[in-house]
């Protein structure tokens, strides 16, 4: 693979790798981090690259992996809080993403970073980055009726939160 | 949109059986005005997916650039300076126990040279102390045998004693 087969089929797809990063971390120059690691290493694999079909989805696939590794590195040195529940997610959202994102956009980046791993990534591919249900089990490595039951939770414990804040303002 | 499709299509997207296309009329849907109350917050969820696929990054990636050699090295650095420290710590085991065998096999040799210090440099004088040494020893045997042989004595008289005792008893 050369330089501008490079640039096309992989630098293009850049702002949905990092979207992907930052969701699993939660952290921009974290995310940044895993995404330049994620060219060197396409890049440096790229003899292999002509045999992949669909490279998105692939460079989706190292990018998870990437940030997975990154998260439980970050986890055992103790710099990061352990991905569990609502309120310590609630205290993750820097300044700068809070005006970013306007107060009521807050209340559902909660919502969705309180998820599970498993759900908060399929949530994401799906009503983001509107990614097929066949690309998702590609990405994830994972069935075809568990990325359905994660995305059926996931959507439905939004919901339900939603109802709720919307019957008690909460 | 009228009502009815709408409620088929959200009643779709919560049980996970929309299309893409039909997740796309909903998030069109929402993104217009005059969405009812009822729905106010869902419309916030879907623009809120909206807002999230526009962001993007100013990551750059240039090939070109020595950056896989930069990273590589400093993995490489990395992986030195893990193994300098891994050797110090051996290197320091092993300092200290060679330490504790030295002081260990110096004090052995103290002990030792105490227990040879008495030794004659004439080997005729050495004879002569060894001999009365041994003399010593032999004398102190010799006493030690007589206050035997009183003790054996003590012995033969009480057995002599115990026998006809034991004869009397046996004859009544």
């Amino acid at each position: 693979m050369d330089l501008e087969t490079f640039q096309n089929r992989v630098l293009s797809s850049k702002s949905k790798l990092f979207r992907f990063a930052l969701r699993m971390l939660g952290n921009e120059d974290e995310a940044k981090d895993v995404l330049q690691e994620v060219f060197i290493r396409v890049w440096n694999n790229r003899e292999k690259m002509d045999q992949i079909q669909n490279m998105e989805a692939w460079c989706m696939r190292i990018t998870k992996n990437l940030s997975l590794d990154r998260l439980r590195s970050l986890q055992r040195k103790g710099t990061y809080p352990i991905a569990e529940g609502f309120d310590i997610k609630q205290t993750d959202a820097t300044p700068d993403v809070k005006i970013e994102l306007g107060e009521s956009m807050l209340n559902v980046n909660q919502l969705i970073a309180s998820l599970p791993e498993k759900q908060r990534q399929v949530i994401h591919l799906r009503d983001v980055e509107g990614y097929t249900y066949n690309e998702i089990c590609e990405i994830l490595e994972l069935d075809m009726n568990q990325v359905k039951v994660s995305l059926f939770r996931a959507r439905n414990a939004v919901k339900e939160k939603l109802m709720k804040i919307n019957a008690y303002g909460l | 949109m009228d009502s009815r499709k709408l409620e088929e299509l959200l009643q779709k997207y919560w049980n996970c059986e929309s299309s893409l296309e039909e997740e796309e009329q909903l998030r069109e849907y929402f993104r217009g005005e005059n969405i009812p109350d009822a729905l106010s917050e869902m419309a916030r969820l879907f623009r809120y997916f909206d807002e999230q696929r526009a962001r993007t990054t100013d990551v750059e990636f240039d090939p070109t650039m020595p950056l896989q050699l930069k990273t590589k090295h400093s993995d490489k650095k990395g992986k030195i300076v893990k193994l300098f420290y891994n050797t110090m710590r051996i290197a320091a085991g092993v300092a200290v126990l060679l330490a504790a065998v030295y002081f260990v096999r110096q004090e052995v040799r103290n002990d030792n040279t105490i227990a040879v210090e008495d030794t004659f440099d004439d080997p005729q004088k050495a004879f002569e102390e060894t001999k009365r040494a041994l003399l010593m020893i032999s004398k102190g045997f010799g006493n030690a045998e007589q206050q035997a042989r009183k003790i054996n004595m003590f012995n033969e008289a009480q057995e002599k004693i115990q026998t006809p005792t034991t004869e009397e008893n046996f004859n009544n």
